[in-house]
């Protein structure tokens, strides 16, 4: 069993794994824990290879995804998650946002 | 070049609204806090859900309502019927179902002595039932609330006789949003906001699109830009009994960020969902604490509702759900997640600025509240709510 942990046409993404993150939880603490500078690296990488990702990922049924192709998918998913912060705020957290614990995604996904 | 619109048209439309200034005090004070909890919150129908929370038989959702000190249990039948009821034991009191959402396989059982009621409410079960006197327990099922659905949304009403049917309550509005095919959307998020503040300021507060262009700058600095001098128009306002819809259609020149653009293009839908749009956007406002916002997508129609559950007169329980098309592939997911994103950050920026206004409003520094003819469906709003309070 190979320890590859993402589509190998991804294998550059490989830096950023920590960002794959299954939930929306998860993607916002991840954001809020980073410096600007980690989410625009991550931004930067990601928003370039997002588009290839989207045409290797739809080929599967969406839930019934490889592990490797979940990982991917998961990162999609950070880079909109992380999107504001670059393109709005220049900030991780919003500006002038609300306590992220009082206001909490509900079945979180 | 955009079209020059005429100002002050709303107050021409509806002119027994009026145009003089609002008085601040029932936004904070307790005393309208108590008269909404008995006039209004237990005088009119309250939406709890919708009917795909409980697709199932045995399927049920709880919800307690401390504006109506209530709990309120919705929960399909074995036959297919959504009914509701008083989520309250006839043995003792206690409440019969703790969790917020589940199923049951025909039968609800009390943790106190596990008294058990059928989905029709029907007590079917008593342990040691022989050492009780006299038990009527034909007379015993959970006590019935009534309980009517407007496509697909479930709502209740508390009062022993209705005054109305769900469907003349809602009136005008149910005509315009009858067989509008929100069934076909699927609940995408859900965000719970406990929010330091009046219910009544958290609803005014999105009742509204004056405010886009300065408070939201930062996520939105292109939606009602101000352009050559002019302020954005929305396109209708309509004011029906108790309830308002006002509409809006964006610049057309808007570009927006450049992953909006990419998450434009993984939307992309063979499928199309059209609600019963008047604008781009409409924003409804169900009096008395319900918003139906309809949204014209990138990829297909989408809507959002908010339900603002008073908690105390300064402690609202902000109730978010945004229903899409189910994604068919990741790509439309992501392009989902896009917007989810944006509209819950744009939503912090609000709710950071509703507790603002309950701080400001709270000092009494201001007595009364001045409105613009664009905000002229929260004058509305306020007119309904002195109907109410006048009420015996």
């Amino acid at each position: 069993m190979s320890a590859q942990k993402l589509p190998a046409e991804f294998a550059d993404l490989e830096p950023f794994l920590d960002w794959a993150l299954a939930t929306e939880r998860e993607r916002t603490g991840k954001r809020l824990a980073s410096s600007l500078e980690d989410i625009q690296a991550f931004y930067d990488h990601m928003s370039a290879r997002v588009e290839a990702a989207m045409a290797y990922l739809n080929a599967f049924p969406l839930d019934t995804l490889p592990p490797e192709a979940e990982r991917l998918f998961h990162l999609s998913l950070s880079l909109m998650e992380v999107a504001n912060a670059v393109e709005m705020f220049q900030n991780p957290a919003v500006i002038n946002g609300f306590d992220v614990k009082r206001f909490a995604p509900v079945e979180d996904v | 070049m955009r079209t020059v619109i005429a100002d002050k048209r709303w107050a021409e439309k509806y002119p027994e609204i009026g145009t003089g200034p609002v008085a601040a005090e029932p936004l904070i004070s307790q005393e309208h806090f108590e008269l909404e909890r008995e006039k209004i919150f237990r005088r009119t129908w309250l939406n709890i859900g919708r009917v795909e929370e409980i697709p199932n038989p045995g399927d049920y959702i709880a919800k307690d309502l401390t504006m109506c000190r209530a709990s309120v249990l919705i929960i399909r039948g074995r036959d297919g019927e959504v009914r509701g009821f008083h989520n309250v034991c006839s043995h003792r009191g206690n409440k019969l179902v703790w969790d917020e959402k589940g199923t049951c396989k025909g039968t609800l059982t009390c943790g106190f002595h596990a008294w058990a009621y059928n989905t029709k409410g029907e007590l079917t079960w008593v342990p040691d039932e022989d050492n009780f006197f006299d038990l009527p327990k034909c007379d015993l099922g959970l006590t019935p609330i009534h309980t009517e659905v407007f496509e697909g949304f479930i709502f209740i009403h508390l009062a022993e006789r209705p005054p109305e049917s769900l469907r003349e309550y809602l009136g005008g509005v149910a005509d315009q949003l009858e067989g509008g095919g929100f069934g076909e959307l699927a609940l995408a998020k859900r965000y719970r906001v406990d929010e330091h503040a009046n219910w009544k300021i958290a609803l005014d507060a999105q009742n509204e699109l004056y405010h886009l262009p300065f408070q939201h700058r930062r996520t939105i600095p292109e939606f009602c830009v101000l352009k050559d001098g002019q302020f954005t128009r929305l396109l209708d306002v309509r004011l029906f009994n108790h309830h308002s819809v006002y509409s809006s259609d964006p610049p057309e020149d808007r570009v927006g960020p450049a992953t909006e653009k990419l998450a434009a293009r993984f939307s992309v839908a063979e499928t199309e969902s059209r609600l019963p749009r008047i604008g781009s956007f409409d924003f409804y406002t169900i009096f008395p604490n319900m918003a139906l916002l309809l949204f014209r997508g990138v990829s297909h129609d989408f809507y959002m509702s908010y339900n603002f559950w008073p908690q105390a007169v300064d402690r609202t329980d902000w109730d978010i759900k945004i229903y899409f098309r189910p994604a068919e592939n990741a790509g439309q997911r992501v392009g989902q997640e896009y917007f989810t994103c944006l509209l819950r950050d744009l939503l912090q920026e609000d709710a950071t600025a509703h507790e603002q206004i309950h701080i400001g409003l709270a000092s009494r520094a201001k007595k009364e509240l001045y409105f613009q003819d664009e905000e002229m469906q929260i004058r509305y709003f306020h007119t309904v709510l002195d109907r109410f309070y006048a009420e015996a």
